[in-house]
């Protein structure tokens, strides 16, 4: 575990015994826990803003686990979801796995097993949190650029020559340069190859096309 | 007639003015004494016809002797014997003429007695005709009373023909002798029936006046101490209602053709107020008939399905009271046309126990009927065809059924069922009129059998519904057996590990370990409820041991579970042992044991790569005592080690089964004291079956 606040499992289970001891071990496994009889009742708290992982039941009373996922698929993507089911449904769980569950663990479970799963979807959440940060930080670069120097960046970006954006916009080969150094500076590229590769995390390729 | 010589004094006293013609008759002696020729006084005049013969003899002889006496007149003594033969000869007319009084006084009394009579009959008509119902057998009576009067008879009765035989309607004695025994025994008086039977009237003033046939009637009579006795048919337009028989018993006498003649008038009188009678009656009858009939069929209209019932049953009644029937019923055929089970049913009081399946196969000529739509009646069971109907007639006699109607129910051309009306010893004649509208009565029951039909069969699917339910419930039952058991352990093993990790530690929190201990304990106690709870669960659903027919049982699994398998593209074909005996048992549980077996059966196929999808579901007897109940599928066949354990609590070999099903099999078999076995098929697949001992029939 990093030097930061523990990473934050939510655990949903109706049945008060299993929500208590499965928040037990977790909390002992050095994690933040905080425990919900329904889904109703998870997506009724204040937002976490760090990676999260939620331990669901598939089946509860009103909202099922899968019903939540969904919810929460629309909502966050830096939350990993890890099913708990009394019994073995594999429709159910193949559905949950395409729907980007990490696991699908079958009660009763086995601490090591639990504990396993927790740390990859802790890590994939971890890693999808970094990933949205990027992306917000390029968008916020590309932000900056004024509206000819972001004409230049994405007519740059399709492998087009200086002469050709220079005669597609009108201006001299000379402008599109100073464009192209600045638009290089204001996203922190070191090469044109770094820059493509921030237009398409930034959205900016698709949406183009 | 009575004796003659009480006659002539009778003739005499009446003859009043005999003295006068004597008187009248003297003098012309004395003229004729006088003058003693002829041309006197002549008697042409007076005294019949057959006296003047006689006159004209006498007068002959007396020209005769004075012609004589006209060659001998000089006798004096010849003169004196002419006039002792003129006095002799008119003492000869007048002693013709008192004869003549005599026997015209005689005629004319008979003329008043006739005339008389006929007066008498033809007031007894004249009463007959302006007679309320009830009264006609009243003014019979008086009328033969009157008639037996005048005519001094000693007895007369009005015999009545009634489809069982005679019966003396009405009878009047005088006193001193019996009147005639109510009911006549069939075969008493053969000749003398057959001639009445003809319109022939029978009449004799001596027994022996009877031919050699009439041997049988002669001893009757004789037994009967007629001596003699006049019969005059009763018909009116040609059917015979009857018989007039007038008798006498203590002395003999003779019928003159006159007196018959009136009494044939007479009798006519009363077989016409008879069958006037009769017809109103029978209108009457046929009123209340239909009266009853309509109120009957309006009523089924608006009951419901649970009045229907008690309303059948007081509609047979009021009907068989109608028809003075001892019993009647209402039947419907079983699905296979076997049986008729008699679902409604009411018996007169005391009569014998009344079966309530009657097997067709006992009434073969009797259901062909039936099923032609007609309807079957009969007075006697000798009615019935000798040969055609022989098993009939022997199923009936073993009923005793002496005479019945049967309508035959049908609804679109189908026979549903039948109504019956029997008596039980007395025979009974079904009037065409009345036995017409019981076919309308037939419909009205049709119907309500082909509601209560469909009405049953809504129930039946209801029934299978509920079933299915109560089958699929031993499926929901394990999931959520797994799943209540599973919470609990699911929380003990995470707070065990979780305390396992705190213990591991270094800082080890007391506190927190005791709580989780508690929890633990807690969680445990909740599974062993869970179990606790299942068993009565089990328990609940209470064994209702019953007769079972085994392949009705098997077959109604099949017919559950048919749209599955047609989902799942398997031939579910039944293979059935015909008359088995029946078991005793639950039904619901052991269809449930069927179910799960065909239930494995077909996921045993769906794993299989064989081309066949067959599920055979078999039935056979089985030593000792018992039946066996099978289930060969053609899928993937058990792995020989799992042979062993395949009916353990949750042991299975299906990725999402529980192994509860064939656990839950056993223990419900063995409760029934059978035994569930399988084993693999030497052409692939498995079979798994059960046996079940056969019913103790006493018990």
């Amino acid at each position: 575990m990093s030097a930061r606040a523990p990473v934050l499992v939510s655990v949903v289970d109706d049945d008060p015994s299993v929500r208590r001891s499965l928040a037990r071990l977790v909390k002992g496994a050095g994690y933040r826990v905080e425990a919900f009889a329904s889904a109703q009742e998870f997506l009724a708290r204040p937002p976490d803003e760090g990676p999260a992982c939620l331990l669901l039941d598939v089946r509860m009373p009103g909202l099922t686990g899968l019903d939540l996922q969904e919810t929460l698929a629309i909502a966050t993507h830096w939350t990993s979801i890890i099913f708990i089911t009394g019994y073995r449904d594999v429709r159910a769980s193949v559905k949950a796995m395409k729907a980007g569950a990490v696991d699908f663990l079958t009660k009763p479970i086995d601490d090591q097993e639990l504990l396993g799963a927790i740390e990859r979807a802790v890590a994939r959440a971890s890693a999808a949190r970094r990933e949205e940060d990027r992306i917000t930080e390029i968008r916020d670069r590309i932000k900056t650029l004024t509206p000819r120097e972001a004409e230049v960046f994405a007519l740059v970006v399709t492998g087009m020559l200086n002469k050709q954006i220079a005669f597609d916009l009108g201006v001299s080969e000379k402008m599109v340069k100073v464009h192209r150094g600045r638009v290089m500076e204001k996203m922190r590229a070191g090469s044109i190859a770094e820059l493509v590769r921030l237009a398409d995390e930034g959205g900016m390729i698709s949406a183009k096309r | 007639m009575t004796a003659g010589p009480e006659r002539l004094l009778r003739s005499l006293r009446v003859s009043g003015p005999v003295l006068p013609l004597l008187l009248l008759a003297l003098p012309g002696l004395f003229l004729t004494f006088l003058c003693a020729r002829p041309g006197g006084l002549g008697a042409e005049t007076r005294g019949g016809a057959w006296v003047q013969p006689a006159y004209a003899a006498a007068q002959a002889q007396l020209a005769a002797a004075t012609a004589g006496g006209g060659e001998v007149s000089g006798w004096v003594s010849s003169r004196w014997l002419a006039v002792g033969l003129l006095v002799v000869l008119e003492a000869l007319v007048i002693a013709g003429l008192v004869l003549e009084r005599i026997r015209r006084a005689r005629l004319e009394g008979l003329l008043a007695e006739r005339l008389r009579f006929e007066s008498l009959v033809s007031e007894l008509s004249a009463r007959l005709i302006p007679v309320s119902l009830g009264d006609v057998d009243t003014e019979i009576e008086r009328g033969l009373q009157r008639v037996v009067e005048f005519l001094r008879m000693d007895r007369a009765s009005l015999i009545e023909y009634v489809p069982a035989g005679t019966v003396v309607r009405i009878a009047w004695a005088v006193q001193g002798v019996d009147r005639m025994a109510p009911i006549l025994e069939a075969g008493q008086f053969p000749w003398a029936a057959g001639r009445v039977q003809r319109g022939e009237v029978v009449r004799f003033s001596r027994i022996d006046e009877l031919p050699q046939e009439a041997a049988t009637d002669r001893k009757s009579f004789q037994a009967l101490g007629i001596r003699s006795s006049l019969a005059i048919p009763l018909s009116v337009r040609g059917a015979m209602l009857g018989v007039l028989v007038f008798d006498s018993l203590r002395a003999e006498r003779t019928w003159a053709a006159e007196v018959v003649q009136r009494l044939q008038l007479l009798g006519e009188v009363f077989a016409g107020a008879l069958e006037r009678k009769r017809l109103e009656l029978l209108l009457a009858e046929r009123l209340r008939f239909e009266t009853l009939l309509s109120e009957q069929s309006a009523m089924f209209s608006s009951l419901s399905a649970t009045e229907v019932d008690r309303e059948i049953k007081r509609a047979l009644r009021r009907i068989a009271d109608f028809f003075k029937a001892d019993w009647g019923s209402l039947a419907e055929l079983s699905h296979d046309t076997r049986m008729a089970r008699i679902t409604h049913s009411w018996v007169t009081e005391g009569a014998a126990p009344r079966p309530s399946t009657v097997s067709l196969a006992d009434i073969p000529w009797v259901m062909g009927r039936l099923q032609g739509g007609e309807m079957v009646r009969f007075s006697r069971v000798e009615e019935l065809p000798e040969d055609a109907a022989a098993v009939d007639r022997e199923t009936y006699r073993k009923l005793g059924i002496t005479s019945q109607v049967e309508v035959p129910l049908k609804v679109g051309g189908a026979l549903l069922g039948t109504l019956t009306f029997s008596t039980l010893g007395a025979e009974r004649a079904w009037p065409d009129e009345l036995v017409q509208r019981l076919q309308l009565l037939g419909e009205v029951f049709a119907n309500v059998l082909s509601r209560r039909q469909s009405e049953m069969e809504a129930q039946r699917l209801r029934r299978d519904l509920a079933h299915v339910g109560r089958v699929s419930t031993m499926g929901a039952l394990t999931a959520s057996l797994a799943h209540e058991l599973n919470q609990p352990l699911t929380a003990i093993l995470s707070n065990a590990q979780a305390a396992q990790r705190l213990l591991r530690s270094d800082a080890v929190k007391r506190d927190e370990i005791l709580e989780i201990l508690t929890e633990i304990v807690e969680d445990d106690k909740r599974a062993g409820e869970v179990i606790y709870r299942l068993r009565g669960l089990l328990k609940k659903g209470g064994l209702e041991f019953t007769l079972l027919d085994v392949n009705e049982m098997v077959g109604e699994v099949a017919r559950l579970v048919s749209g599955d398998a047609v989902l799942r593209n398997v031939t579910v074909r039944l293979d059935l042992a015909p008359h088995l005996p029946p078991v005793r048992g639950d039904r619901v549980q052991l269809q449930q044991v069927v179910m799960n077996l065909v239930l494995n059966g077909l996921d045993a196929i769906r794993e299989s790569a064989g081309t066949e999808r067959t599920l055979v579901l078999w039935t056979a007897k089985d030593e000792p005592a018992a039946v066996r109940i099978a289930v060969r599928d053609s899928g993937t066949g058990i792995d020989e080690v799992d042979l062993d354990h395949i009916f353990q609590a949750f042991y299975t070999t299906k990725t999402d089964g529980l192994g509860m099903g064939l656990a839950i099999a056993l223990s419900i078999v063995e409760a029934h004291g059978g035994r569930l076995a399988a084993r693999n098929n030497t052409d692939g697949g498995a079979t798994l079956s059960f046996t079940l001992p056969v019913a103790d029939q006493a018990a």
